[in-house]
């Protein structure tokens, strides 16, 4: 025991250092690297266009109120005939996010029934003042075209929850509990190798 | 009374006089320690009077991290809180969450479909499982050890984590402020993949336990910094309402999924770990059994998993949604750190908000014991103590 103890002790443990040096790396070189994020990954916002290329919100107000920390604002454009297909539907003449008080809850992208506010999944570029996290309409619909959504839109996360028919990355129940029979052998003989983020 | 037993049981002055009282020759020093310091796990002061090396007397100071969450959530709907409590106890937010949302089906008498109470038993145990991995690499970090792979088993620790927080990324989309549970439910169902996923993470993690507990509870350095320290016996730790694994490395056996079965647990055998002598290494030992413990109840858990609804209500679409009009309710649910409790009285200004929101956090309790444990121990020793405790201060300031 005593002093000598911690000498071989010390010993152990470098030897498990030593051992993890050659595990293979859990980190990425960030800007050269990114890592997948996952299909439902929250990071920013995106306003969608409907079938006929125009903004898909209608200014109904839902997101704006649900919002924990009251940071969406809007203007309402009331009802007018659409440039495209002649119809008579509602607007939102301004629609501003402001990105620096979002928790990405994801409750506005759930209450939205026309599906018109998505997340997307790479994050905003950094800003130098909390006026250029205040996202603006054009900003929003600019996103939409530019950056990837995530899997959720306002349908499918009540049907999710709701349990009805769900489209695509949805899982089907049944084969879930089945698969894990499989990788429990396999991981065993795998743990000395393996150590990078899947 | 509750102070005058404890200083009688320790032979020692009443931790709670003022340092006045104390003896005026000893020419003792006060020490700062925090709220800045790196051990202190968030923003966290006390006060220690030092004769030497030795701890005279210690107060702990609460408070820098108060957001005023409870009297946030008076304001907001009830379906609006579960994304700020996650804030809470940041290292376990699903727990939170739950707890949270628990206490608002008691109150609506909502069924919770059984898809759902197993789905809510896989994230508490594997939240659980990040949580105590985290702890054990701020805990080794604190004790600072070099030698003792201090810094090594906190990458390592938070290498296993990122595996656990990697899947709470695709089951929810993020990584800490998941916002899953609803009143009734879940709102995230497993995506297609993601139970094998859980058992490759939950293999590697459980491959490399043996190798941390080598690194931490068998290395003869860590056992000479936390064996016999901070010892704090079963009578105080209940005195002072502490739970969880610092209750249980005291001797006393309890555990709120085994002794009052929520989720799943009353279908699933929960094994308790109890030690009995109250240190710092005892309370190691037991988080690092409930590691083993949770990687095998997630495993039952996989095993086990029924189809079915995953919510007895519908998606929320109005902040309003939710009405609750009298009742008030507690429900405290097993944490990583010990009893997590939502109390509420409903009937608030409408009837979609509370009046009255409390939160029980674990960790202000355990750091009820700081000025009990403290005295007596050397000042690197107050770093192991603290580290064993677990504090984490975004629960205890709220
Ligand atoms: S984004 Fe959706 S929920 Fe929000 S105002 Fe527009 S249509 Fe309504
Ligand atoms: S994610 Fe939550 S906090 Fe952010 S804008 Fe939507 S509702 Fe508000």
């Amino acid at each position: 025991m005593g002093v000598f103890s911690y000498w071989i002790d010390t010993a152990r443990a470098l030897r498990t250092t030593l051992r993890n040096a050659f595990r293979p790396p859990t980190t990425v070189e960030f800007p050269a690297v990114i890592r997948p994020r996952a299909e439902r990954y929250r990071a920013s916002f995106a306003l969608v266009d409907d079938e006929n290329g125009e903004c898909a919100c209608v200014a109904c107000q839902a997101c704006e109120k649900i919002c924990p920390s009251q940071v969406i604002k809007m203007k309402s454009g009331g009802k007018r005939e659409s440039p495209v297909t002649g119809k008579k539907r509602a607007y939102a003449d301004e629609f501003v996010l402001d990105l620096s008080a979002c928790m990405q809850c994801e409750l506005c992208v759930q209450v939205c029934n026309n599906d018109a506010i998505v997340m997307i999944r790479e994050p905003e570029e950094p800003a130098y003042t909390r006026a250029d996290l205040v996202f603006d309409m054009a900003h929003l619909r600019d996103n939409a075209h530019t950056k990837t959504a995530t899997w959720a839109n306002g349908t499918r996360l009540q049907e999710m929850q709701e349990g009805k028919k769900v489209p695509k990355a949805k899982p089907e129940p049944k084969p879930e509990p089945k698969p894990e029979p499989k990788p429990e052998p396999k991981a065993e003989p795998k743990p000395p190798t393996e150590g990078g983020t899947p | 009374m509750t102070e005058g037993l404890q200083s009688a049981r320790r032979g020692a002055i009443d931790p709670h006089l003022s340092i006045r009282h104390y003896d005026a020759d000893a020419d003792l020093m006060l020490l700062h320690f925090g709220p800045q310091h790196p051990s202190t796990h968030g923003v966290f002061r006390m006060d220690l009077y030092l004769d030497g090396e030795v701890i005279v007397k210690a107060t702990p100071f609460l408070g820098y991290l108060h957001r005023g969450v409870e009297k946030l959530c008076e304001k907001l709907t009830y379906v609006q809180q579960t994304p700020v409590v996650d804030k809470n106890d940041y290292v376990s937010p699903m727990i939170n969450e739950q707890a949270l949302n628990m206490a608002f089906e008691k109150l609506l008498k909502l069924e919770v479909p059984r898809r759902a109470r197993w789905l809510r038993t896989l994230l508490a145990e594997l939240q659980r499982l990040a949580s105590h991995l985290l702890w054990l690499g701020t805990f080794t970090l604190d004790l600072g050890g070099a030698l003792g792979g201090g810094s090594t088993l906190f990458l390592h620790c938070f290498r296993e984590r990122e595996l656990i927080l990697d899947l709470f990324e695709e089951l929810t989309g993020s990584r800490f402020h998941y916002n899953t549970h609803t009143i009734g439910g879940n709102r995230h169902d497993l995506p297609a993949g993601l139970a094998a996923k859980v058992e490759v993470a939950l293999a590697a993690i459980a491959a490399r336990l043996g190798e941390y507990e080598d690194l931490s509870l068998g290395h003869a350095i860590f056992q000479a910094r936390t064996k016999g320290v901070g010892t704090l016996d079963s009578d105080l730790a209940l005195e002072l309402g502490i739970t969880g694994p610092i209750l249980r490395a005291s001797g006393v056996d309890h555990d709120l999924r085994r002794d009052a079965p929520y989720h799943a647990y009353d279908e699933l055998t929960v094994n308790v770990a109890t030690e009995h002598a109250g240190d710092c290494f005892a309370r190691a030992s037991v988080r690092f059994a409930e590691m083993r413990e949770s990687i095998r109840l997630c495993r039952a858990v996989l095993e086990g998993l029924p189809e079915g609804p995953i919510a007895a209500s519908k998606a929320v679409r109005l902040p309003t949604a939710v009405k609750i009009a009298s009742g008030q309710v507690y429900v405290g649910i097993e944490g990583p750190r010990g009893e997590i409790g939502t109390f509420v009285i409903a009937g608030g200004d409408t009837p979609t908000t509370p009046y009255r929101l409390k939160i029980r956090a674990p960790s202000m309790h355990a750091l009820a014991a700081i000025p009990y444990v403290m005295p007596g121990a050397t000042l690197s020793d107050a770093v192991a103590i603290l580290g064993s405790l677990d504090p984490i201060m975004g629960e205890v300031d709220r």
